[in-house]
């Protein structure tokens, strides 16, 4: 196996599954997206979404802000510095694999 | 699900013209500019001077009341339509070090070149031919100045109809300072002296003025159609506000 297919392996997981990949590249973006613009741009359901925005956080790769816009609950959320560090780890080495 | 990450951080980027209000804006700002330039009317020969500086006033402080107000508005708007329909998003913020660098990429790139063109045609009689072909070659580079940058921003935030734009802006400059060639040139004698208060001088700088005017105000009137067509479209997917469901 040459090297840059052990890489596969090496590949961050957490970034690798698909709809969190596309949460974290409409993120990388941006300073910061609310859960609504997220939903409609990814086309994920709400569950899933808020699954996949959960699991980001636990990992410490996005952070919440709630807020309020007038009367309405408001929900922001941008990427840590762990998190942009992530996604560019992730696409150097998706890079180097597929060279 | 089929992840293409660029196309994501384009249409992240891209998200501010999702709504067509921002070019509905520019094109009516645009407009607001091309009608001071044509209510300025020609340069006088006996007061250029002051006639210039007055004009150059007027749009200075329309740009400046037009953006703030047309930035004012944008935010209602959006805030009122686009954030109730297809989410808020705040894009990343620009640092006093990229603002530099982009003020003195544009001094460097686009005012000296132009600036130096105008001031050697103005200061040697010899190099006069700058100065009559003016009126057609300044829309035309300006059109293709604007196309370049339409281009640039059109990839960059993977906006397919800025492309259209940027063709409609080059065909705009092109066409104009064609239509001043097929007026007929201003003659300039041999033996013309320097100077910009000269009649066949001032003639040459209304011309390119009215050059101006015409580019102005049909790419004003081309970005306020891109914008409306682009806000029926997204009104039509997006009819009605998101409402959280309980």
């Amino acid at each position: 196996m040459s090297g840059s297919l052990q890489n596969l392996t090496g590949l961050d997981r957490m970034i690798h599954e698909p709809a969190r990949l596309m949460l974290m590249a409409l993120l990388s973006s941006v300073e910061t997206a609310d859960f609504l613009f997220l939903l409609k741009e990814s086309r994920l359901t709400k569950g899933n979404l808020s699954v996949q925005l959960s699991r980001l956080e636990e990992a410490g790769y996005l952070e919440m802000e709630k807020t309020f816009r007038g009367k309405i609950p408001h929900t922001e959320y941008r990427l840590t510095q762990k998190g942009k560090s992530a996604f560019n780890q992730y696409r150097k080495s998706l890079g180097s694999i597929l060279k | 699900m089929n992840v293409q990450i660029d196309s994501a951080q384009k249409r992240a980027r891209g998200y501010w013209f999702v709504d067509g209000f921002t070019e509905m804006a520019a094109g009516g700002l645009f407009i607001l500019l091309a009608a001071i330039l044509l209510f300025s009317g020609n340069a006088p020969q006996s007061s250029f001077s002051t006639w210039f500086l007055s004009v150059a006033g007027e749009i200075a402080v329309a740009k400046l009341i037009g953006i703030l107000a047309a930035i004012l508005i944008l935010w209602w708007l959006k805030d009122h339509f686009t954030y109730l329909r297809t989410g808020f998003v705040r894009g990343k913020r620009i640092t006093v070090t990229q603002v530099l660098v982009i003020i003195r990429n544009v001094v460097l790139f686009l005012f000296l070149p132009i600036l130096a063109l105008l001031a050697v045609s103005l200061l040697i009689a010899s190099a006069h031919s700058v100065l009559d072909f003016m009126p057609e070659w300044f829309p035309i580079g300006l059109g293709l100045i604007w196309a370049v940058l339409y281009l640039l921003a059109g990839e960059w935030m993977g906006l397919q109809r800025f492309r259209l734009l940027a063709i409609a802006m080059a065909l705009t400059g092109i066409a104009v300072g064609i239509g001043q060639f097929a007026i007929g040139l201003p003659a300039f004698p041999a033996n013309a002296q320097t100077g910009i208060l000269q009649p066949l001088v001032l003639d040459s700088i209304n011309r390119t003025l009215t050059s101006l005017d015409l580019l102005i105000l049909i790419s004003g009137v081309i970005l306020m159609t891109s914008g409306l067509v682009t806000f029926l479209r997204y009104r039509k997917e997006n009819p009605t506000p998101y409402v959280e469901e309980a």
